[in-house]
Order: C-alpha cells, then sequence, then structure tokens
C-alpha cells in the first residue's frame, strides 16, 4: 500500500490570496493512499524542503506530491530533496495550482480552491502508481557548434576553444563579424570595431580547437543533447558534423524603413543608421543633420525598443561634432534610453558639444520634405510646446534591430521557440537568460534581443559557459521517461516502428517470436509509439495507461461526484 | 582542476558565477557580508516584466549553492587582505563572529522569540524591527542565527544571556571569537552589488519629512506577503490604503549635485510596484514622474503599456521639484511643471509617495584599495576593455553585475556566467 | 443551463502548450476554472481511449493542445496527432456525442494569450452544448 504524503504550497500569497490552502491540506487527507498532507509558505525553500525531509521521515511515506508552481522550474529541486530523505526520485508528482490555478481564477476563489483540490486528486492518483526508476547515462561528444559569426557568436567560440574545447563556428557571410563590421566605431569608448573583431578572429584562427566555415549554413539538424548531428552546407558541399552543444548567435539586422517613411527612398539624404556609418568612414562628415529615432519601432504592429539606437545616434552625432565641430545636430526622440554610467555621460557630452535634443510623441511624428537641395525638418516639440522647423542636409531614420529573414527556418530546425517578433526565446527571461528550456542548446546576442557589444559579448561568453558544463562532465543524465513493450501484448505489428522520430523501436527476436523492443539510449521520451500501438502493449514511464487512467477517474469523483 | 576561486558578493551575481565555477570543476569559495546570501533580490517581491515571485526563483538557487560540492559559504564574512598576483592570490577573509555555533543551530527560531533586544530590521528596510540574535529572512541560506554583537546585551554589558538559556541545541557561545582564513586563490570575482542611496540628503524629495514617502525598496517590502503589512498596501502615517500614488523616477540618479549615471532599472521596476499596486487595491491611481521611460528590455514596452491599459497608470515626463507634507502630515504634495499648464507649477495631492533612489555601488571603493583595481568615474568597475566587458584592470580579478554596471537582472546573470567563462579562459586556456 | 459548470479536461505537452498555459498564469491572463490540465510529453502519445475515457465517463469536453504543425519537440509528432483526433471526432459523432465535445488546437510556448482565447472559447462553447448527457449512465 502505498503512503502518500501531500504538501500545498502557500508561495507567499501567490497561491493562498486565492486557493484556500487550508482547506485544500483538509481535502487531500480525505484521498486515497494519503496518510499526511501539510502545507508550506514557500516549499522551495530550505525551510521547506527540510519541513518535506520531515515529513518523509516521520510519515514513513513512499510517495510525495507537492501542490505549488510549475514543475518545469523546480520538479528538479524537490525530486533531488525526495531523493535525500530517501525516496525515489521518481516518486514525486508534482501539481500545478499556481500558472494554470491561482493566478488564472484570481477573481473566483471557490471555484479555484475547488480546482485546486480536483487537481491535487488527480496528482494523488498519479502518485499512487508511480514506479521508482533509475536514471540512464549518455555520453558528450565533446565538440561544441556556434551557428553564427557576429560578435556573440565570436565571443562565444573564442571562449570555448581558449578553455580547449573543440568548436565549429558557421557564419553565413564570406567573413566573420556580423553586423558589427558596418559599424565602425563603437560607442561610448569609441573604440574601432576592426581591431576588437580581429582581435576575437585571431584567437580562432590561432587556435588548432576552431573549425571556421564561413559562407555556410546548417542545413540539417538532428539528436539532443550531448548527441547532435548537424550538416553544414557551403552551397557546393555537405559536411555531417557530430557535437554536443550547440549555441545559437544569428544575430540581427537593420530594419529598412518602408518606402516614403520620413522620405526614406523618395528624397535624397534620407539614410538609415548603417549607411550613416558608412559615409562616416568614408570621411564623409555633414555639416548638419537630423536624426529620427524609434523609426519603424515602439508603435502598434512593432511596441518593442531596439535598446541600442539612442546610443547609436548620440555616439555619431558626437564623431561628427568632433570632426566638424559648427555641425549642426538635432537628435528627435521619444524617450532618450542612455541607461547605465558611460551612456549616460556620452548623453552629457553629446549635450554639451551642442546636439540639440526634441522630444516628440507618437501621435505627431515629424515631417520630413525637400527643400531645394536640403530637406526640413518640421517637429512638435513636447518641451517647448512648440513647432520648430530644422533645416539640414541629412536625416538619419534610427530603425530597430529585427530579427535575420530566415530565423523561422533554424528556429524549426533547431526546435527552439521564437516570439511573435522572432526573437528566440529563452528558457526563462530572468535568471536562465543564454539557455533554451531545450537541453544543450544556447542562445546569445541580438538573435535573442537587441543588444550593445558588450552585452553581446557578455552573453557570448555566458552561453560559452554554459555550453561547456555537459562536455566538461562528458555525460548528461537520461530521464527515465522512455517508453517499453509489454512482450505479452506485442503483435509486431510495427506500427511503433514507423511512429518513432528517433527510429528507436526495433523488431526482433524474444523467445522465439518477433517483438517490438525500444532503445533506452535513442529513445527521447515523447510516447508516440504509445498511441500508435493498437494492443496497448506500449506505455511510457510516468506516463502509462494505468496513471493517466487513473487521473481521469480522480478528476471525475472529485469534480463531478460531489456536485451530485 | 580544483583551482580555488574566490567570489565576493553573494546576491544573485555571485550566486550565479560560484554555480557556474562550481560546474566548471572550480574550488569556489563565496563570501558575504552579511548572515545570508540572497542579496538585493532576496528583498523583492516581483520581478519585471513577468511578475514572478523573486524569492520563488531565487531561492532554488540559493539552495544549490548551499547544496553544491564545490562550493563553500563564508556568509557573515568580509574580505580582509588580498596578496600576490594572478595566478596565486592570497586571500585572507575574516569570518566575524555569530556567536552561535552553526553546526549545531538547527535554525528553529527559539532564541529569536526571547531575545529582549529590539533594532531596526535591515532587510525589512527599517519599516519593523528585528532582534539582537535574528535570522534576516525566514528563507536565510544558511538557515542559521547570528548575533549582532554591537546590539546584545550579553556581549556589550554581560548581562541577560536569554538565548543561552532557551537554546536546546546548545549553540550559542559567546566566547566565540572572528576567524580569519587565508585562501590561495587563482582568481577572485567581484559581485558586491549595489547599496540604495540616502535620500534623506536630497530634502526636496520629503524622506524623513514626510511619514508618507518612502523608498521603493521599502515599498517592495511592504507589497510582500512575508513582509512587515504582511502584504497589505498601507501607508505609514495611518495604516490606511493609499487611493492615490506617486513615484518619483531619478531621485539621486541622472543628477550631477549626486550622481551623474542612470541606475538603470528603475522606470520598469517603477512600472511593476504601480502594477502590484493596483493588483493589492484595484482602482488605485498610480502616476510615475519620469525623465526617460527606459523600458528597453525584452517584454518591457509591452509591461508599460500594460501598466497603461490595464491599470491607468499616468506616466508623467516631468521631475518633481518639491514634495511635503500633506494636510494633517499624511500623504503628500507633490510639485512639478506640467506640458500644457503654461509652463506653471502644479501641486497634486497624493496618499503616497514612493521615491526611486539612485542604486550606489557603495563596496566598490573599499575593495578598489583592497584589490588594487580601479573604478571607473562613476564609481563601478566597469570594463576599460570593451573586448573583455568583466574584466577588471587587474589580471585575474573580474568584476560582473551591478557593481561592474548599473544592470537589471538577466544582464546580471548573463555577465556573472561570462566571468565565469574568462575565469576558465585563464586557468584552463593558460593566458588571456 | 445558466449554472451549468462544466468540468473540462486539457492534454497539453510540455514543450509548447503547457509551458504556453504557464505563460499565461505568469501573465495573470484570466480564464474560467473549468479546465484541468494533465501534462504529456507529446500530443501524440494521448491515446484516444483516454478521450472516450473521459468523455464516457461524464467529463463535459477535453482539449488536446500540441505544438504548431512544424514545430513539434518530436519533430513529427503532432502530425500524427492532427490525423488521429478527427477520427476520434468522428467517433464520437457515431456514438451520438456531439463532436465539438473534443477540441484539437496549437498553442506555442510563446502564445499565453492564445492559450487564455482557446481555454475561454471551449469552456463557452461546452456550457453552450450542456452537461455530458453521459453523465447520468456512469457505472
Amino acid at each position: 500500500m502505498p503512503r502518500i504524503g501531500v504538501f500545498i504550497c502557500h508561495c507567499g500569497h501567490n497561491i493562498a490570496a486565492t486557493v484556500d490552502v487550508e482547506k485544500v491540506v483538509q481535502f487531500a487527507r480525505t484521498l486515497p493512499n494519503v496518510v499526511f498532507s501539510s502545507h508550506n509558505l514557500y516549499s522551495c525553500s530550505e525551510e521547506g524542503l527540510a519541513a518535506i525531509r520531515k515529513g518523509i521521515e516521520e510519515n514513513k511515506l513512499d510517495r510525495v506530491v507537492v501542490a505549488a508552481c510549475t514543475p518545469r522550474t523546480h520538479e528538479p529541486l524537490f525530486r533531488r530533496n525526495c531523493e535525500r530523505a530517501g525516496v525515489n526520485k521518481y516518486l514525486f508528482e508534482f501539481v500545478n495550482i499556481r500558472e494554470h490555478c491561482s493566478w488564472i481564477h484570481a477573481k473566483e476563489p471557490e471555484a479555484a480552491t475547488k480546482k485546486a483540490m480536483n487537481l491535487v486528486a488527480m496528482g494523488v492518483a498519479k502518485a499512487a502508481l508511480l514506479q521508482p526508476q533509475t536514471e540512464g547515462e549518455s555520453n558528450v561528444i565533446p565538440v561544441a557548434l556556434v551557428i553564427g559569426g557576429g560578435i556573440a557568436g565570436l565571443a562565444a567560440a573564442s571562449a570555448l576553444v581558449s578553455q580547449g574545447i573543440e568548436t565549429h563556428i558557421v557564419e553565413k557571410e564570406s567573413a566573420l563579424g556580423g553586423m558589427l563590421r558596418e559599424v565602425h566605431v563603437i560607442g561610448p569608448d569609441m573604440v574601432d570595431s576592426r581591431t576588437l573583431i580581429d582581435e576575437y578572429v585571431k584567437a580562432l584562427e590561432r587556435s588548432p580547437k576552431a573549425h571556421i566555415h564561413l559562407s555556410s549554413k546548417i542545413s540539417d539538424l538532428s539528436g539532443f543533447i550531448g548527441n547532435f548531428e548537424a550538416t553544414i552546407s557551403d552551397g557546393r558541399c555537405d559536411e555531417k558534423v557530430k557535437v554536443g552543444t550547440i549555441i545559437v548567435a544569428t544575430g540581427g539586422r537593420e530594419l529598412v524603413p518602408a518606402s516614403g517613411e520620413f522620405g526614406y527612398g523618395s528624397l535624397t539624404n534620407v539614410i538609415t543608421q548603417l549607411e550613416l556609418e558608412r559615409r562616416l568612414a568614408r570621411g564623409e562628415i555633414p555639416k548638419s543633420a537630423v536624426f529620427i529615432q524609434c523609426v519603424g519601432c515602439r508603435q502598434p504592429g512593432r511596441e518593442f525598443c531596439s535598446r541600442i539606437c539612442c546610443n547609436a545616434s548620440i555616439k555619431n552625432a558626437i564623431r561628427m561634432l568632433r570632426a566638424e565641430p559648427d555641425a549642426s545636430v538635432s537628435l528627435l526622440h521619444r524617450d532618450i534610453m542612455s541607461y547605465g554610467t558611460a551612456a549616460e555621460r556620452a548623453y552629457r557630452e553629446a549635450s554639451e558639444r551642442g546636439v540639440n535634443f526634441i522630444r516628440f510623441g507618437l501621435d505627431r511624428p515629424p515631417v520630413v520634405r525637400q527643400d531645394g537641395n536640403r530637406l526640413t525638418v518640421a517637429v512638435f516639440d513636447e518641451n517647448l510646446e512648440q513647432e520648430l522647423r530644422i533645416d539640414t542636409d541629412l536625416v538619419v531614420l534610427a530603425t530597430p534591430i529585427v530579427p535575420v529573414e530566415d530565423v523561422k527556418e533554424l528556429a524549426k530546425l533547431l526546435k527552439v521557440p521564437i516570439d511573435r517578433h522572432g526573437f528566440f526565446l529563452e528558457a526563462h527571461v530572468k535568471l536562465r537568460p543564454v539557455e533554451f528550456a531545450t537541453e544543450g542548446i544556447f542562445i546569445c546576442g541580438s538573435a535573442r534581443w537587441p543588444s550593445s557589444v558588450s552585452e553581446c559579448i557578455a552573453q557570448g561568453l555566458a552561453a560559452a559557459t554554459k555550453a561547456s558544463i555537459p562536455i566538461r562532465e562528458g555525460r548528461v543524465i537520461i530521464e527515465p521517461i522512455t517508453a517499453y513493450s509489454d512482450p505479452e501484448k506485442c503483435i509486431a505489428c510495427g506500427n511503433c516502428v514507423l511512429a518513432c522520430p528517433y527510429e528507436a523501436i526495433e523488431i526482433v527476436l524474444f523467445d522465439g517470436k518477433r517483438k517490438a523492443k525500444v532503445n533506452e539510449a535513442k529513445c527521447k521520451g515523447c510516447g508516440n509509439c504509445v498511441a500508435a500501438c493498437h494492443n496497448d502493449a506500449m506505455e511510457q514511464k510516468g506516463f502509462d495507461t494505468r496513471q493517466l487512467g487513473a487521473m481521469i477517474d480522480a478528476l471525475i469523483k472529485s469534480a463531478l461526484e460531489v456536485s451530485q | 582542476m580544483g583551482a580555488k576561486v574566490v567570489v565576493l558578493g553573494g546576491g544573485i551575481a555571485g550566486i550565479q558565477a560560484a554555480l557556474d565555477l562550481g560546474d566548471m570543476g572550480f574550488e569556489v569559495h563565496l563570501v558575504e557580508r552579511t548572515p545570508s546570501i540572497g542579496g538585493h533580490m532576496a528583498q523583492l517581491d516581483k520581478t519585471f516584466p513577468t511578475n514572478d515571485c523573486s524569492m520563488c526563483i531565487l531561492s532554488p538557487k540559493m539552495i544549490m549553492c548551499a547544496d553544491h560540492p564545490n562550493i563553500i559559504l563564508h556568509t557573515y564574512s568580509e574580505l580582509e587582505r588580498v596578496e600576490g598576483e594572478f595566478p596565486n592570490f592570497k586571500v585572507t577573509i575574516r569570518e566575524k563572529a555569530r556567536y552561535v555555533d552553526v553546526s549545531r543551530c538547527t535554525g528553529c527560531g527559539d532564541c529569536v522569540a526571547k531575545c529582549p533586544v529590539k533594532v531596526p530590521s535591515e532587510f525589512e528596510e527599517g519599516l519593523i524591527e528585528r532582534k539582537a540574535i535574528y535570522m534576516p529572512f525566514p528563507q536565510s541560506v544558511p538557515r542559521k542565527v547570528t548575533i549582532d554583537a554591537t546590539k546584545c546585551r550579553m556581549i556589550t554589558q554581560k548581562k541577560c544571556g536569554v538565548c543561552k538559556k532557551v537554546c536546546k541545541a546548545g549553540a550559542i557561545d559567546y566566547d566565540q571569537k572572528d576567524r580569519l582564513i587565508v585562501i590561495d586563490a587563482s582568481a577572485i570575482v567581484v559581485s558586491t552589488g549595489f547599496a540604495v542611496m540616502d535620500v534623506s540628503v536630497l530634502p526636496q524629495f520629503g524622506y524623513g519629512i514626510c511619514k508618507d514617502v518612502v523608498t521603493s525598496i521599502q515599498f517592495e517590502r511592504i507589497l510582500c506577503a512575508s513582509g512587515p503589512t504582511g502584504g497589505h498596501l498601507r501607508r505609514p502615517s495611518d495604516g490606511a490604503e493609499p487611493k492615490s500614488l506617486a513615484f518619483i523616477q531619478c531621485v539621486g540618479s541622472r543628477d550631477a549635485r549626486t550622481h551623474a549615471y542612470c541606475s538603470s532599472v528603475c522606470c520598469m521596476y517603477a512600472t511593476k510596484e504601480s502594477i502590484l499596486a493596483g493588483e493589492h487595491c484595484p482602482g488605485i491611481k498610480s502616476t510615475i514622474f519620469y525623465m526617460d521611460m527606459r523600458a528597453v528590455g525584452k517584454g518591457f514596452q509591452e509591461f508599460v503599456q500594460r501598466a497603461q491599459r490595464s491599470y491607468g497608470v499616468r506616466y508623467i515626463n516631468s521631475r518633481p521639484a518639491k514634495i511635503q507634507p500633506g494636510e494633517d502630515g499624511k500623504g503628500a504634495l507633490v510639485s512639478y511643471e506640467r506640458r500644457g499648464a503654461g509652463g506653471e507649477p502644479v501641486t497634486e495631492p497624493f496618499d503616497m509617495v514612493v521615491l526611486c533612489p539612485a542604486l550606489e555601488p557603495k563596496s566598490n571603493a573599499q575593495l578598489a584599495v583592497l584589490l588594487g583595481i580601479e573604478m571607473d568615474a562613476d564609481g563601478f568597475f566597469r570594463s576599460p576593455d570593451p573586448a573583455h566587458p568583466a574584466d577588471s584592470t587587474r589580471k585575474g580579478i573580474f568584476a560582473c553585475g551591478f557593481s561592474n554596471a548599473p544592470m537589471d537582472i538577466p544582464d546580471t546573470v548573463a555577465q556573472a556566467s561570462s566571468a565565469a567563462a574568462r575565469v576558465a579562459e585563464l586557468i584552463f586556456g593558460g593566458g588571456y | 443551463m445558466s449554472d451549468f459548470n462544466p468540468t473540462i479536461l486539457a492534454f497539453c505537452c510540455n514543450w509548447c502548450s503547457y509551458a504556453g498555459a504557464d505563460l499565461a498564469g505568469v501573465s495573470r491572463l484570466q480564464m474560467p476554472p473549468n479546465v484541468h490540465v494533465i501534462r504529456v510529453m507529446c500530443s501524440a502519445s494521448v491515446k484516444p481511449e483516454y478521450v472516450f475515457k473521459a468523455l464516457s465517463q461524464g467529463i463535459d469536453g477535453v482539449l488536446v493542445l500540441g505544438c504548431h504543425i512544424g514545430d513539434c519537440h518530436y519533430l513529427t509528432g503532432n502530425h500524427r496527432t492532427a490525423k488521429r483526433f478527427p477520427l476520434a471526432q468522428k467517433i464520437l459523432g457515431e456514438i451520438g456525442l456531439d463532436e465539438r465535445r473534443l477540441r484539437l488546437d496549437w498553442v506555442s510556448a510563446a502564445e499565453g494569450e492564445k492559450f487564455q482565447q482557446v481555454i475561454t472559447e471551449f469552456v463557452a462553447e461546452i456550457k453552450k452544448l450542456g452537461p455530458n448527457p453521459l453523465r447520468e449512465v456512469r457505472p
């Protein structure tokens, strides 16, 4: 007879403000096989975990159910805690009563409490049927792959090779450096970008551990952490490489303004920031310029702020004024995003050098017109509450960084999510900024979010740290959620073989009869074979038919019978 | 393998750096000045822009640090001295006397209940009191008590001794002494974070003068369910629920008289606090007085829009000149220049005011001397080399998180991991 | 039937729809409290028999939520789900249950709002269909 302990978490007031935790605790005690139930303020704190261990010891529990937040964050923590108290890690069930209950039914506390009880009943029913499991191990190929050779990818790759890890870096252009090659001077320290890029490129070229693939793309990818297989294509031939971990560093591109937007494409001398970079690099310093910020962003359809454009414009304005102290420069903005220390100083310097900072509103954008061989910009200054007219030689449109055009293809190949703008979605926006939820794949730089050069470098290095750890450990734990076949029921129809996306199932001879057999090392625990099996022979550990059936029975009993 | 690294500062930056370095096989000594790791993130109610419960996402990382086979925690400890050069730093740490035998203390709290001495709680930003023997917060790691020697009657006057009497584990030791520990470290990572500026030096903002003017970190504690008001939004003067709130950005930041820099996170946390206030007190009217709304990160602009559309938060582009006590000393009067008012200043009453103070890298000045590294013009350890953002001016010493530059939690976590990469590069790779 | 409160079951896949549901929660998107999630690794592991069991025992509606076509974490799983469930719906019709009591949809990890929309729509739909006629017939 299983001895189940149920622990309901308050999560501060995240759960307790809506769900009547005490009621759920009482209810849990009435469920079959539950010998103990209790609650914690924060189950994931040291105090909460200790209380769970104490509950296990004092009540001789052999299964634990915690009703709290989402298993996708804290399941490993609670599993380890069970193990510490002598309960097999896989005799633990996590019930989500926060993201899936208290947070989404905040105005219906009674209904939320009832639903929490239903969910706990389902969790307890499953827990009663869990089986102890041992984890398998899989090797890790000690090679890393960095997709993208811009500054983030360069920093990541050089960090990896400097640790002695063999690394492939794949770049679609014919030279390394990405967008940074088009930005000649990096603000606010006015560092030459070529020098910075060369430092990283030389480190890679010097290292026997680095394999640089230029004019190349990833055309195919399969596998899982420790054992990925990537196909690198340069248009003429394909090279298959086996790697243990992958870093995505595909960067972004400058959004080209819509035709006619602020005169772009129709008026002469209305250019983008990168076009200005090219002119400044050629020594063409204008005598006057008007920067217009937030072109194509911070507006309906593309609400985000591209983070680096204010600082880029300020940097270029300072460059212009250092070269031509009498130049007339205005910067039209809706907020100046010079966050931090050095950027704020640069903002001050620009102002002291005479840059005119003019605030306009989203509802009254500036208007750019041709005036002979010059341009005129009309703008309503929100601070002066006055319409201004500026005559200028050049209008620079600061547009956002957006994801590269083929980002969807790459996301599909890697099976990682992208948000609606096309930026890659990290595992957790606060505490796991350079990781994907999928193990073994990492993200850095502007492919994740528009980032400054130093931020791209920091993220590249961070991704390299993460990517190096499984390689250094040499092995990964295989979660025991693999499939297995019951030879008594299997009729070797072969449906499971066809259903398996990983070719992990074979028909073999078992006691003289043909039966399906799952290769545990290849099985990824998707359960496709389970639903494909017509004879109920195939099951998935941790998600078997009896367990799911018991959950359905428990829901019916808890939700329907009480109301009858 | 087994090279030692000292990480100075146990907030989220130090915790992340320690975990990464520990996972990479280094022996990590994580040094934290206060009795528990966690830093300011432990004080927050929620984190922007997802409004995750801060302690919920931090606590597992704190526990991982305590459990990690390669991480040794030195809490209630400070850096005493650093000698030598990379790769042979000799780092002396002073483990201050807790007057508690941590091997026996079970964290039961019986001593705290009986201690007669009350002192303003640092963790609760002075809003309530703690005892002379205390645990900073319930989820402290390590879960041990500490005696504040400056306040304890036994240690200062040889009177009392109640805690020793009630301690069933026999863990109290009034004769304990500070311990000096020497670590032969190959590298040092600075992650000492920030301190909230004392805004009473700017009397025009009313802090310390108006009862209902609080700092943002105090406001976090008020919002937090485990805080001084049990998560009920109440104003200090009369305990009433405020119907109107004003947030004042850039108090001490972007100000030539105090700090020229931008503290980076305040626009976003004020937005967050205004949303949380709206959740606690539906219908509350919040106003954010700002200079530039720096919503530059992922999901940030949408977060600001949510505050405006779903919670009616008003964003006013103006820097208030003066905040005075309201009628009967309750609430406050905020004077500011409003557009459309012909340049005349406007004075508006609010039930409560939240100031967003500058965040200062307070530990940096002393560390700069002890470590022999240079600060930038604003007192941060920002790298002089843009190619290596977490490097300091000395080989083998790195700085990450807020001690390096004002930054939010995701940037801090990334930079902490990047510092770990630099340490690994140096030690495994044999060079820069 | 204005006070009819349906009991609904949803199978959500770990990588996409369960994560999308989590995001909806984190974003505090409010929705009716009638839906109970069972986490599976892939929508393609959901056997039609679970659906039939649930509906035959009185559950008012079943949702199966997977990754968008082309985005399945396990490559081709959701293609199978897409083929399987219209057939299951047909069978429901054959046994006298309204096909609309089973719904298949795709929600990605980034689509908190879509999750909210699907839940809200489905609950409204089931409310209109009324209680599962098999509720009284349970053994």
